[in-house]
């Protein structure tokens, strides 16, 4: 049946991956919940939330709050812990309570910047779709609240976009910088809203996850800035190839950028051919034929036993799924699926 | 830099419960969910949570019919708690969750489960969310569908976060379900229940030996039922021992449905309460105890405890198996300090923040949930030691005694036990 997982767990929701984008940025995240989806945010898809404060906070809903749509209530709460914590902004994360009573997030804006006297900004997630998908509304809302002005283009600095424990494994910038410069901005990791703010001064911007995407374009648009996608090399992409590839089929499944990677250094190193698949999004201006977005458990062993792989470069989560496949799995995190981090050896991160 | 809110046990009770400050109530604040308090603040993270305690009846599965996000970190449970065959999922999108169309698709998925699991599931528990608790699904109703289609007993679980604070909490709820299978049949005198958790009370808790010596032979525990035929034995029961408020609305079902009557003693850390709480259980169930032996015992290390380490300093969370106030008010009792307490202060614990307040009036009490504790420093009187994961997440570097096994410390031997640890934890032993 659609939908009905009987071997793997759900990936991390829009709503993950909304904070996930805003958490190093120094504002009040008002995740729009009863407690619960902070719950997996904070204590499941945000590795950060053991190493870095962040002024992340459950609305608290109960049932009649929701049933009589008390956003006031709602801003009254968030406008009181304006007032107790240091914060730049105030953002409010959808969940599928807000989703089912259709909370009007451009009142809920007004409502807040009123209250607060901060920019505030809402990120309209479900819990229905997946990560990438919030973080893709996350950032490009961020930049168009907050990267209004342009500013003199500086020589060299370049702007990353879509560095996120969840799309790339990796909780802190230095992996990005080491290998797209020390003069490289990770927007949202290792810098606030200020950088953001100045996102305009950028002479390139580089998408290394498919949530971001859509901001790069938007500050093209906006700023002329152009953008390539791209994707450090990481240990986990060097362990894979230390396996004998040559003359193999392979099919290599994570976030659309991080397999496109991987394909290029597997065709650098062997005589291989590789496609890609991802549970998220594919855009067709980085694919190539053979490559497949992957809807759910039951298409994945579908494409896996009738591709004719002679290995797959997978989360090793799924492998419970791919029990009939006879070829080579091969492990490759993806803590949007797992919850392991790259950062840490492929470790879950627990409490 | 602001300052983590906190009031002093004294200025509490001065105030009275209807008094208590809003930063103490969580209904009253946005919810910070530290890792000092995700374990139990969004019970799933960590123990038991609804999805994990639904699977309490011996040979059930789980269905969780939510959007994705509802069953993220089970992703975790799945792989850490062994429970990888017993978890399905029917994820739910964005039309589901407006129209409800999703209600005609479970028969059909519970089938498909259940033809898919080589080993035969006891009972299907359906885990529905807070989508549901605002759509007004009649999960019964669906319940009874699946039984008919897939030919095998469906229970609902409702994981409602949004009524956690309503009379059927969702923990409480869950203790329903997990009963609700129970048939009625002839009740045994030397039969009886302990109904509270999910994992059974430590082995060598006097409990089991005082009610075996009053004649009781069968001890049930939904726990320690290692097929669904013992549990079904549960109905035999004589009474019910309700050992964890949250289990009691179950204990009043199987009152209604089989008839069988329930006592109710709570967890402390006080040897005379514990004592006076068996003596009450032997009075109402007709038969004498003699706990002398355990609370002499237990009274001895104690007080071999103290002789070692002196007045040591506390500071109390409340993720743990323990009421936070009760407990501190044990060890003040016990001539200890306790300087700070993280915890939820309710109706039914503000007997012992009084109680607390004549003995140690500048004791703290901070709300772990309060969104002033992102800014908590430790300040005062330095801490010795703390039990709880979250004291010891304020007081890192301080000996630590989590107290938060899924084994249950009870009675005379619980109040050994945590000494030992503590013994333990300040022998740099523990954390």
């Amino acid at each position: 049946m659609k939908n009905l997982l009987k071997l793997l767990s759900p990936f991390a929701p829009d709503q993950s991956g909304a904070v996930g984008v805003l958490y190093e940025l120094g504002g009040l995240v008002v995740i729009c919940d009863a407690g619960g989806c902070a719950g997996n945010i904070c204590g499941f898809d945000e590795p950060r939330w053991f190493t870095k404060k962040s002024a992340v906070f459950s609305a608290g809903l109960r049932d009649m709050d929701a049933i009589l749509g008390r956003d006031d209530k709602l801003i009254e709460k968030t406008a009181r812990a304006v007032g107790q914590v240091d914060v730049k902004f105030t953002a409010v994360v959808g969940t599928p309570v807000p989703a089912v009573i259709a909370t009007d997030y451009r009142a809920l804006k007004r409502m807040a910047e009123n209250k607060t006297s901060l920019p505030a900004m809402c990120v309209d997630c479900t819990g229905t779709r997946l990560y990438d998908d919030g973080e893709e509304r996350a950032y490009l809302e961020l930049f168009k609240t907050f990267a209004i002005e342009k500013y003199e283009t500086v020589r060299g600095k370049v702007g990353i976009i879509g560095c996120t424990p969840l799309a790339t494994g990796y909780m802190t910038e230095k992996i990005f910088k080491g290998y797209f410069g020390d003069d490289a901005v990770c927007f949202g990791m290792g810098s606030g809203i200020d950088e953001i703010k100045r996102a305009s001064e950028c002479e390139k911007n580089i998408v290394v996850s498919t949530g971001g995407i859509k901001a790069a374009e938007y500050m093209k648009q906006q700023f002329g800035i152009p953008y390539e996608t791209a994707f450090p090399v990481t240990d986990a992409m060097e362990n894979a190839l230390g396996h004998d590839l040559d003359g193999k089929k392979i099919l290599v499944v994570h976030q659309q950028f991080a397999a496109n990677k991987m394909r290029k250094m597997l065709e650098d190193r062997f005589s291989c051919t590789v496609d890609v698949g991802t549970f998220f999004k594919l855009f067709d201006e980085y694919k190539r034929d053979g490559d497949v977005y992957i809807p759910d458990e039951e298409k994945l062993v579908e494409k896996v036993l009738d591709g004719g792989y002679d290995a797959v470069i997978i989360d090793n989560i799924c492998n419970r799924a791919l029990k009939e496949f006879t070829g080579e799995l091969i492990d490759l995190a993806h803590f949007a699926v797992s919850g392991r981090l790259d950062e840490n050896g492929g470790q879950v991160c627990l409490l | 830099m602001n300052n983590a809110f906190y009031i002093t046990a004294q200025e509490l009770a001065q105030k009275g419960f209807e008094n208590t400050p809003e930063e103490l109530l969580s209904a009253k604040h946005l919810i910070y969910s530290s890792p000092a308090t995700l374990a139990f603040n969004s019970p799933g993270a960590q123990g038991f949570g609804v999805k994990r305690a639904g699977l309490a009846i011996p040979g059930s599965v789980m269905l969780l019919v939510s959007p994705g996000c509802c069953g993220r970190n089970t992703t975790m449970q799945s792989r850490l708690c062994g429970y990888q065959d017993r978890f399905f999922y029917l994820l739910l999108d964005d039309t589901d969750i407006v129209t409800g169309r999703h209600l005609t698709k479970i028969p059909e998925a519970v089938k498909e489960v259940y033809e898919f699991c080589d080993k035969k599931p006891s009972a299907v528990m359906i885990c529905i969310t807070c989508v549901d608790a605002l759509l007004g699904t009649d999960m019964e109703r669906v319940s009874r569908k699946c039984e008919e289609l897939a030919g095998v007993p469906v229970v609902p679980c409702y994981m409602y976060a949004l009524t956690r604070e309503k009379k059927l909490p969702p923990m409480a709820a869950v203790r329903k379900a997990v009963y609700s299978l129970l048939e009625p049949q002839k009740r045994h005198s030397d039969s009886m229940n302990i109904l509270g958790h999910f994992a059974p009370l430590n082995d060598d808790c006097e409990m089991y030996e005082l009610l075996t010596k009053a004649g009781i032979k069968h001890i049930r525990e939904i726990s320690r039922c290692e097929d669904f035929e013992e549990y079904k034995k549960m109905s035999q029961a004589n009474f019910n021992l309700v050992i964890n408020s949250e289990a009691r609305y179950a204990a009043q079902q199987m009152e209604e449905t089989l008839g069988i009557p329930f006592i109710e003693m709570m967890r402390m850390y006080h040897i005379g309460k514990i004592h006076n709480q068996y003596m009450s259980l032997a009075n109402a169930i007709g038969v004498e105890f003699d706990d002398g032996e355990h609370f002499e015992k237990t009274k001895k290390a104690i007080n071999e405890f103290k002789d070692k380490y002196g007045e040591l300093n506390f500071a109390i969370g409340e993720f743990l198996n323990a009421d936070s106030f009760e407990l501190a008010w044990a060890l003040l009792t016990y001539g200890f300090s306790v300087s700070e307490i993280y915890g939820t202060v309710g109706e039914r614990n503000f007997v012992f923040v009084k109680a607390i307040a004549k003995l140690s009036p500048e004791t703290k009490i901070f709300s772990n949930l309060s969104p002033t504790m992102l800014d908590y420093e430790p300040s005062g009187k330095a801490i010795d030691v703390c039990i709880g994961n979250d004291a010891g997440y304020y007081h890192a570097g301080v000996p630590t005694v989590d107290w938060n096994e899924e084994r249950q410390p009870f009675g005379y031997a619980g109040v050994r036990l945590l000494f030992e640890q503590l013994d333990r934890a300040l022998k740099g032993e523990g954390k």
